[in-house]
């Protein structure tokens, strides 16, 4: 009797190994399968990012070609005596972007980003882009200022910025406007 | 397998579009206070859009009732915008300050956000999810619709 339970137990030991094995096959291929699907939803994703940029990048060119393409963008170059609340652009006296600044944004500036303000088209010739930057200066003061630039279209696309920089020697901000070639 | 993951994709696409509504549109407005509140900056939290004029009789109640939802519900991710639409941004700091409310209180005197949100009858709540879509809209709350807003939004906050 007590060598039948001996063998009876020795059986069991010897078949647990393998009731394991049983048991795992069926949860590692579903996890191989989970994976290699993780893997191409991942490069799907990928591919998808992709054609959404060429997609924006084809879509640009055709909305705005080089030749009529012009885009302004805004910096900040320390920003110790000017906090930008908002930035109106005009071309040709009109209205093409009004622009207010949340904290995060100037933070943004103030680290060296820089934003495209307006992106158009403009036909070859002079036109005049004028910037109305408000905030607040020195002392806390309310503060508006203008400043226009001429630009001559070309057949390039043209790229003007709009900077705001300390001007230590006065100890006022100072807007610069100028024209990437 | 590669048409199985496409279809997979494209099926959970199809479920959270049907499950989400229409993008909420993206504004910039100045603040009582003075700050610029940008909306697309908070994706990630649910935002309670709350419409209100001074010469509305029902919106001190639901500035208020959002205040409360505010202070319960604001450390888990929910943030309330006051959007007011009086011509003169002293009548809005009055009453905001009468209410006692401490969320931003942003000033739509152009009404161009308004006009935006449809927000023809006031007091208007617009509920916008994590990812930027409005969820709900409601009008003046009575008890039992405001049961509903609280299922809406502890939904809301749970996804």
């Amino acid at each position: 009797m007590k060598s039948a339970l001996i063998s009876v137990l020795a059986a069991i030991v010897v078949s647990l190994p393998a009731f394991a094995a049983d048991a795992a096959d069926p949860v590692t291929a579903p996890e191989a399968d989970r994976s290699a699907l993780d893997g191409e939803v991942q490069s799907l994703r990928r591919e998808v990012v992709d054609l959404n940029r060429d997609l924006f990048m084809l879509e640009e060119d055709l909305l705005f070609p080089a030749s009529t393409q012009v885009a302004v963008f805004v910096s900040m170059d320390v920003g110790t005596f000017f906090a930008l609340d908002s930035v109106q652009l005009k071309v040709d006296d009109k209205e093409v972007a009004n622009y207010l600044y949340t904290e995060r944004e100037q933070d943004a500036l103030k680290r060296g980003g820089v934003q495209r303000l307006w992106l158009g088209n403009l036909k070859a010739g002079d036109h005049e882009v004028t910037a109305f930057f408000t905030g607040q200066g020195p002392h806390d003061r309310d503060y508006k200022r203008g400043t226009t630039l001429k630009v001559e279209k070309g057949v390039g696309a043209k790229y003007v910025e709009l900077k705001v920089s300390d001007k230590l020697t006065k100890l006022q901000p100072e807007f610069v406007v100028r024209v990437w070639e | 397998m590669r048409l199985a993951v496409a279809g997979v994709i494209a099926s959970i696409g199809l479920a959270a579009t049907a499950a989400e509504g229409p993008v909420a549109p993206d504004f910039a407005l100045a603040s009582t206070a003075g700050t610029n509140y940008r909306l697309s900056e908070y994706r990630g939290e649910v935002v309670a859009l709350v419409f209100w004029a001074s010469w509305c009789g029902d919106c001190r109640r639901e500035l208020e009732r959002f205040e409360r939802l505010r202070r319960t519900y604001g450390n888990v991710g929910f943030v309330v915008l006051g959007v007011n639409l009086d011509k003169e941004p002293a009548q809005a700091t009055a009453l905001a300050g009468a209410a006692g409310i401490g969320y931003p209180v942003l000033l739509d005197s152009a009404k161009d956000v308004s006009k935006s949100y449809r927000a023809d009858d006031l007091p208007l709540i617009v509920l916008i999810d994590r990812h930027g879509a409005i969820r709900a809209r409601h009008q003046a709350l009575d008890e039992r619709e405001e049961r509903g807003l609280l299922v809406n939004l502890r939904d809301l906050i749970d996804e």
